[in-house]
């Protein structure tokens, strides 16, 4: 390390150390610190690790978590970003704060904002990349789906030596040729049909073939784009899968089986989603070696990992709380509540602040007439745009006698107490979220703090 | 349900960003209260579209990529699409499908997209810059004020024979210079409105009906559906 690096990353490390003692907090600003006077720090601190970057739209967050227990299972000291802490800063300070590692090459496993893997690769030059999925996402932020993956690919460039292991069932994800070794995982379930030939539902993003711009179709399709797709102008298709996802077991909201190349898992939450995520840590796993045996362990050891979607006692309601934040998300949602074997009760919660996205059109992209179909015996819409999110229900088929409109969340809380249902699904966006997980903190159903 | 109207949902699968479907799901709904029922077919590539099958057409915004494809695909369309609109065929064009009626749009790379020119604007880039943000305005000739939330780096200034869908009260609109967002011509309706344009606006939605209504069934009576209170959803 040169003077200057030690310098930064005394400073850092001081301000980590001092940020976390007198003000219980900050993680991003001793990454500013550090930065500031060490721009290249980050080679530094990152040159003594096998690092895997992990990006994409959905699912970042969970595959990061899981991919670290998994590795777990072989290695010891493995370092990772707090949620959220996906930008340079946070990474910065998520080395920072590393204790020093003995012995063995650590490995650290980080969550990269899409935007941010070129900050990274600048200066560490990661051992592999996982691409999870790219959907639309807070557009007015980083534009259109190309344009993401563009920016990503910018950053994998600077590091042509690393492995990428990514979604084989995602058709961008197979539109441009890298210099990179590839593998890829997906989909590819015994039961499938290869003589299937369907289309994407017409409101999907990505159907494009890559090749000769014509209308992909597909053999058998998992959600939104992703599944077994084929070109029947061209011929171009999904490319050789090395982890497959041989078949989907029972699913509810809090659980799924799988078979992954035909070994039985098993984790503890819900959604066609979250077997992604799972399949992603397996091919992460597999790559460095861990046995599936090793991954199932991992899977089932832990279950504080999946605590994304907590469930909340208010007054005897369990309450659900699900962060919503694009039309694939919030439809792998509404997928995996439909799962639900015991009656439960709908709430919405709809803002449009900075964090959600300033738009609400993207409500009228998710499959919300679903919804009526489920036998709900009440439904409850809030927020600051309770009006968009009511007129959407409305429109869905909601039925008027079975559907509230309570505006301010204070006042839903207390209706949520009144519900037909013993069982609560609060979908909500961001600020939403941290509005609602701050009233039932005052009142004591959960402790303070953003755990969602 | 006493009527029926087929609608082509031009490029339903690729002109989809930004909610765009809800204008589907919109017309959908206020038709369901106006005693008509809706059959909605997706007209994307390779695929024709045959003026005398369609009583409406909706046409929503995509991204670039999907949008250039269409350029492409639409010039084989252009002639039916124009004898719709001549004709009185009620459209409703979003973003990119309201830039695609008109002469041509520049990219954001500098790229001149062709347009099918069946309405006479055509739009120009911005540098570096999009307009983003909520916005209303007011239509001089009914007086209805519409609500919208806008998101485009395209500039569009409306040709000969257009009128502007409103003049801007808050927000940017068409350029961000002469006040006017969208345009109008005969039975078509060309917006940059997301939100969706028809699930904030119902009276729009009913406006389109109507005229298709009318153009469909032209001896019967709606004064009915035409005075279907709408109310307020946004």
């Amino acid at each position: 390390m040169t003077l200057r690096s030690s310098v930064a990353a005394f400073a850092g490390r001081s301000s980590y150390w001092f940020l976390h003692t007198f003000l219980k907090g900050g993680s991003s600003l001793p990454g500013k610190i550090t930065t500031k006077i060490d721009p290249d720090i980050l080679k530094h601190l990152g040159q003594n690790y096998d690092v895997v970057i992990i990006t994409g739209t959905n699912g970042k967050t969970l595959t990061t978590a899981l991919t670290v227990r998994v590795l777990k299972q072989k290695y010891h000291a493995i370092l990772t970003n707090p949620t959220g802490s996906n930008m340079e800063q946070g990474i910065v300070t998520t080395f920072l704060r590393a204790p020093k590692a003995k012995g063995n090459r650590p490995i650290a496993v980080l969550e990269v904002d899409e935007a941010n893997v070129i900050k990274v690769t600048r200066y560490i030059k990661p051992k592999a990349f996982v691409f999870t999925n790219i959907f639309r996402d807070q557009m007015d932020r980083y534009g259109e789906i190309y344009t993401t993956y563009q920016k990503i690919i910018d950053g994998v460039a600077l590091a042509p030596d690393a492995t990428i292991i990514a979604n084989g069932d995602a058709p961008i994800f197979h539109s441009k040729n890298l210099p990179n070794p590839i593998v890829y995982y997906g989909f590819d379930q015994d039961s499938d049909d290869k003589t299937t030939d369907m289309k994407a539902k017409p409101n999907t993003d990505g159907v494009l073939c890559p090749k000769c711009q014509h209308i992909l179709h597909y053999h058998s399709l998992v959600y939104s784009n992703l599944g077994d797709y084929f070109c029947p102008n061209c011929g171009y298709k999904r490319p050789e899968l090395t982890y497959k996802l041989t078949k989907v077991g029972d699913r509810t909201p809090k659980s799924s089986s799988f078979e992954v190349d035909h070994s039985p898992m098993k984790i503890e939450i819900g959604g066609m989603y979250n077997i992604y995520n799972a399949l992603a840590a397996y091919a992460v796993g597999r790559f460095f070696d861990v046995t599936p045996e090793q991954i199932n362990t991992a899977f089932s050891e832990d279950k504080k990992v999946f605590g994304r979607q907590e469930e909340i006692n208010v007054d005897g309601k369990k309450v659900t709380l699900i962060l919503v934040k694009n039309p694939v998300g919030l439809n792998q949602v509404l997928d995996m509540i439909s799962t639900d074997k015991q009656p439960f009760s709908f709430v919405g919660l709809l803002n449009a602040n900075y964090a959600d996205g300033i738009d609400t059109s993207w409500i009228w992209d998710g499959n919300f007439e679903d919804l009526p179909k489920l036998n709900i015996p009440a439904y409850i819409t809030g927020g600051e745009r309770y009006k968009d999110i009511t007129f959407r229900l409305k429109v869905a088929g909601v039925p008027d006698d079975k559907h509230e409109i309570v505006p301010e969340l204070s006042d839903v809380l207390e209706k949520i107490k009144t519900l037909p249902t013993e069982n609560v699904y609060v979908l909500a966006t961001y600020t939403a979220v941290l509005q609602l997980r701050k009233l039932l903190a005052e009142k004591g159903y959960i402790k303070e703090g953003m755990g969602a | 349900m006493t009527y029926e109207l087929n609608v082509a949902h031009l490029y339903g699968d690729l002109m989809n960003t930004y909610g765009d479907v809800g204008n589907i799901l919109a017309l959908q709904y206020y038709a369901k209260q106006m005693d008509v029922h809706l059959n909605v077919k997706v007209v994307s590539l390779d695929q024709d579209f045959n003026a005398d099958d369609y009583d409406m057409a909706f046409f929503g915004g995509g991204q670039d990529f999907e949008q250039e494809i269409v350029s492409q695909d639409i010039q084989t369309k252009k002639q039916a699409l124009t004898d719709f609109i001549e004709s009185g065929g009620p459209v409703l064009a979003i973003c990119g499908g309201y830039q695609l009626l008109g002469h041509y749009y520049i990219d954001a790379k500098g790229d001149k997209i062709p347009g099918i020119g069946a309405l006479d604007h055509y739009t120009l880039p911005q540098d570096h810059n999009r307009f983003i943000g909520d916005i209303v305005i007011k239509n001089a000739e009914n007086g209805e004020t519409y609500h919208g939330f806008e998101n485009h780096q395209g500039k569009t200034y409306l040709g000969k024979g257009e009128r502007p869908l409103g003049n801007v009260v808050e927000g940017k609109g068409n350029n961000g210079e002469d006040h006017t967002e969208g345009a109008i011509y005969k039975n078509t309706y060309c917006s940059y409105f997301h939100g969706p344009i028809l699930t904030r606006n119902g009276n729009l939605a009913k406006r389109l009906l109507v005229a298709a209504l009318k153009r469909r069934y032209p001896d019967a009576d709606f004064s009915k559906q035409e005075a279907l209170p709408i109310a307020a959803t946004f």
